[in-house]
């Protein structure tokens, strides 16, 4: 998966899940500052997330460190690769 | 001194409904005149096993999309409802905003069911890490109640009193009780109800749904007639705002009524049966409250649900306490049994037609049961001077209410 995939596959599920407008999806948005939403929604994105990517979120610490849309994009691609390689090694 | 001596009038100042006949407070009184029923075949119900009934009475689609998204994530249909009533209810008492220190009495019959099952389903297949947190606040009991206060900062006492289909009669009476004793200035007060499949099923297990009407769903509910054969159920929202006779004075406020007693006993009977000698009772504490006879009643709303002993325990129950020429209807003929919002929503229409001076008839009542006979049914809508009325709540499981409505002079 490409990093303009993910942005794309990212942009798509959070304006969707939380009504976001589209010309607000820029790297630098904050997720409270920027965008509105608040701790409650924090965790239903890592659920509206763990769907869209088919992986585990919500045990990883990490997620707590996320402020911004680059923050989330870096984070998702990082487990996207991760996922892949393991996929690669089972299958190889 | 008594605390009658001392309480405050209580007057009511606004009102918002949604009914199966859509949004709105003026639509009750005009299609219940009409002689409108909103009861239609429910193509769900057919597709449930062992649930002869098929007919039942829902609020037609509506948007609810201008709701800000924050407080509309926590909201089932049921708060939903609720949302669009008390934002009619605040600006037919000329507000925009709930004034500071307002008080909340809202409640439902039971919790969302379709979030409910939703809920289960996802628990029972293990998939409990895909519930998001908004449905957590969408089936909590009190729920409608959260949602509100959230949603229009109503920053009074909050409570969210749930006792079936008595619901918002008990919290327009509760907060009736709070105002005149000076507990709150003002209160938005009722119930809301979404329906669901179950609800009709519920009643069905008790063989108390009506099912003899499926292809005629407009004559299914039927309270008082010899043929009625059981409840449709259906779903809305009715909600007062209520405050103080000198609070409604000092802001030169349109007083659409006055609320003068009410009463309220519980039946230990039996759970799901009301009896005539208890509900006798309860409107004997209202009158009580209100400090008049029984010939101070000119008119009176039956809560009459079209089930076979229900229907008749409250005709005799009347007859018992105001004699046979006291004018009687029943509006869940037109509505169904709107559960929590049917004290209010049929309160409010009756309020409304009192201001009329037109009383809508009970519809279906072909042919009154001999069992029912003995007070004044109204089988023809008709012209009334109604001064004093009282509306009828009972519940399953023994919850009775019993309110005064005067006309405010």
């Amino acid at each position: 998966m490409t990093r303009e995939e993910i942005i794309k596959t990212v942009d798509d599920a959070l304006i969707k899940e939380f009504e976001l407008e589209p010309e607000k999806m820029k790297p630098e948005a904050n997720f409270f500052a920027d965008l509105g939403l608040d701790s409650l929604d924090a965790v239903d994105m890592v659920i509206v997330l763990e769907q869209a990517f088919k992986v585990k979120i919500r045990t990883n610490y990490q997620v707590g460190k996320i402020m911004t849309l680059k923050d989330l994009y870096d984070y998702i691609e990082e487990l996207v690769k991760q996922q892949e390689q393991l996929t690669e090694q089972q299958n190889a | 001194m008594s605390l009658h001596s001392n309480r405050k009038r209580v007057v009511i100042t606004g009102a918002g409904a949604i009914s199966p006949y859509g949004a709105g407070i003026s639509l009750l009184a005009e299609n219940m005149l009409a002689g409108n029923s909103s009861v239609l075949f429910n193509e769900e119900l057919a597709q449930i096993a062992d649930v002869s009934s098929r007919v039942s009475s829902t609020v037609p689609p509506m948007d609810f999309s201008h709701i800000p998204r924050q407080f509309r994530r926590s909201m089932s249909k049921m708060s939903l409802y609720a949302a669009a009533a008390v934002k009619e209810a605040l600006a037919n008492a000329g507000f925009e905003k709930a004034p500071e220190g307002t008080s909340l009495y809202l409640g439902s019959t039971i919790s969302a069911m379709e979030t409910w099952i939703d809920f289960v389903g996802k628990y029972q297949r293990k998939e409990f890490d895909t519930i998001k947190t908004s449905v957590v606040f969408q089936v909590m009991n009190h729920s409608p109640l959260a949602n509100i206060a959230q949603a229009f900062d109503i920053n009074g006492q909050g409570f969210g009193i749930c006792t079936a289909c008595a619901t918002s009669l008990i919290n327009i009476g509760c907060a009736y009780q709070a105002i005149a004793g000076g507990f709150t200035e003002s209160a938005l007060c009722g119930g809301t109800d979404e329906y669901h499949p179950i609800m009709t099923a519920c009643f069905s297990i008790m063989n108390a749904a009506s099912n003899n009407f499926n292809d005629v769903p407009q004559k299914a509910s039927r309270p008082f007639d010899a043929s009625r054969c059981g409840i449709v159920c259906g779903e809305g929202c009715g909600v007062l705002f209520m405050e103080s006779l000198e609070s409604a004075l000092k802001r030169n406020a349109e007083i659409y009524g006055e609320i003068i007693g009410f009463g309220t006993n519980t039946e230990t009977k039996s759970i799901s049966h009301p009896s005539r000698e208890c509900i006798s009772k309860c409107m004997t504490f209202a009158l009580k409250d209100a400090g008049i006879e029984p010939s101070g009643i000119d008119f009176i709303n039956a809560h009459a649900t079209s089930t076979l002993a229900g229907d008749i325990e409250e005709s005799k129950a009347i007859q018992n306490i105001f004699g046979a020429d006291i004018t009687v209807n029943s509006l869940k003929g037109h509505i169904g049994h709107t559960m929590a919002a049917s004290g209010a929503l049929e309160l409010i229409a009756t309020l409304d037609m009192a201001n009329r001076g037109e009383c809508a008839a009970t519809i279906n009542l072909d042919k009154i049961d001999n069992a029912c006979e003995g007070i004044n049914h109204l089988t023809q809508k008709q012209k009334l001077e109604v001064g004093t009325f009282m509306k009828n709540s009972f519940a399953l499981g023994g919850t009775n209410c019993s309110l005064i409505v005067k006309k405010y002079e």
